[in-house]
């Protein structure tokens, strides 16, 4: 069956490997969309106008950046698995 | 419907179920009632493979043997024996949008993951099952998670894991919402310009789309779910 055999052979990797990379983006735009939401609200609740927006926007950047960073550490692992298995293991 | 564009024709409308008065206030109801096509396809198929269940698989129970043995392999060597616990949650989950997002190809259905109400109800769900088992495996030292790998650097760490957690659901959301709502979008403009002829080429694409989509959802559903069970740093 076709369906069976794509299931198969594919073996997951590949649609692992393009999701993992078609996540990044949006992941780094939502954390500091995020940050901005949390500064602006705190802003008007504690009524201290444009400090915290802007220090909470800083530290979504900063989070949208790990979030990258991590997902990128995550695409490189599968890759050296894959490779390991191709190759045997890396040596040093 | 998608985007101000005319639908062509859609089942909802033809059974008056594109909104409804609950109590004094009228709602739009399409989503929820495709919402219901998909579970009712769902439940249907899963009570037909119960019933003819065999020992040697045959036709659909093959075809759900090789989807669920498949995804279930995936998350073992993913998670660890750990995620044996929480397969039926992730593979419901990833057979729920599968159905939700190809209904969107059916003649007189729209995708209800095409309305962004569907999307927040699901990846709300998401962000509180993974803090709730990651509570339920960590008692109070769950927040170590939110801290950061050393003690001196958690007073950074603590708002950065929050914007960072809190942002999952919304980008969970929105990439569901965007993805599906523009293969609408796209599918309605073709069948204007070329009905027929314009829209079987691009079911292919979106079909494929549609399953990467909800893969996608699945494998992060998985992810945080990782990042919950095991240890803090």
């Amino acid at each position: 069956m076709f369906f069976k055999d794509w299931f198969k052979i594919n073996d997951k990797k590949y649609l692992d490997a393009i999701s993992t990379a078609g996540v990044i983006g949006l992941h780094m735009v939502s954390a500091t969309v995020v940050g901005l939401a949390m500064g602006w609200y705190l802003d008007r609740w504690l009524g201290t106008k444009p400090w915290l927006t802007g220090v909470f926007l800083i530290l979504g950047i900063v989070a949208g950046f790990k979030n990258v960073w991590l997902d990128s550490r995550r695409l490189l692992k599968a890759q050296d698995k894959e490779d390991a298995e191709k190759f045997g293991p890396k040596d040093g | 419907m998608a985007g101000g564009l005319p639908h062509p024709v859609l089942w909802s409308t033809l059974l008056h179920v594109d909104e409804v008065t609950i109590g004094g206030a009228t709602v739009e109801f399409k989503h929820v009632f495709y919402t219901w096509c998909a579970m009712a396809v769902l439940f249907s198929l899963g009570l037909l493979v119960r019933g003819g269940l065999k020992l040697v698989p045959g036709g659909i129970q093959n075809v759900f043997e090789v989807v669920i043995g498949g995804l279930e392999d995936f998350v073992v060597t993913n998670i660890g024996e750990d995620g044996r616990k929480v397969f039926p949650l992730l593979g419901g989950i990833f057979l729920f949008i599968l159905f939700q997002n190809l209904l969107g190809l059916v003649p007189g259905c729209d995708a209800p993951t095409a309305n962004v109400n569907t999307n927040a109800a699901m990846a709300v769900f998401v962000f509180l099952y993974y803090n709730y088992q990651g509570v339920k495996r960590w008692g109070p030292g769950y927040i170590k998670h939110f801290m950061g790998p050393m003690w001196w650097l958690s007073p950074l760490m603590l708002p950065l894991e929050l914007i960072s957690h809190t942002a999952r659901p919304l980008s969970l959301t929105l990439r569901l919402f965007g993805n599906i709502r523009g293969e609408e979008i796209v599918l309605v403009l073709f069948f204007l310009m070329a009905p027929l002829v314009g829209t079987i080429p691009v079911y292919f694409l979106f079909m494929i789309a549609k399953v990467l989509q909800a893969f996608i959802f699945f494998m992060l559903t998985m992810i945080y779910l990782k990042g919950a069970f095991e240890h803090a740093h």
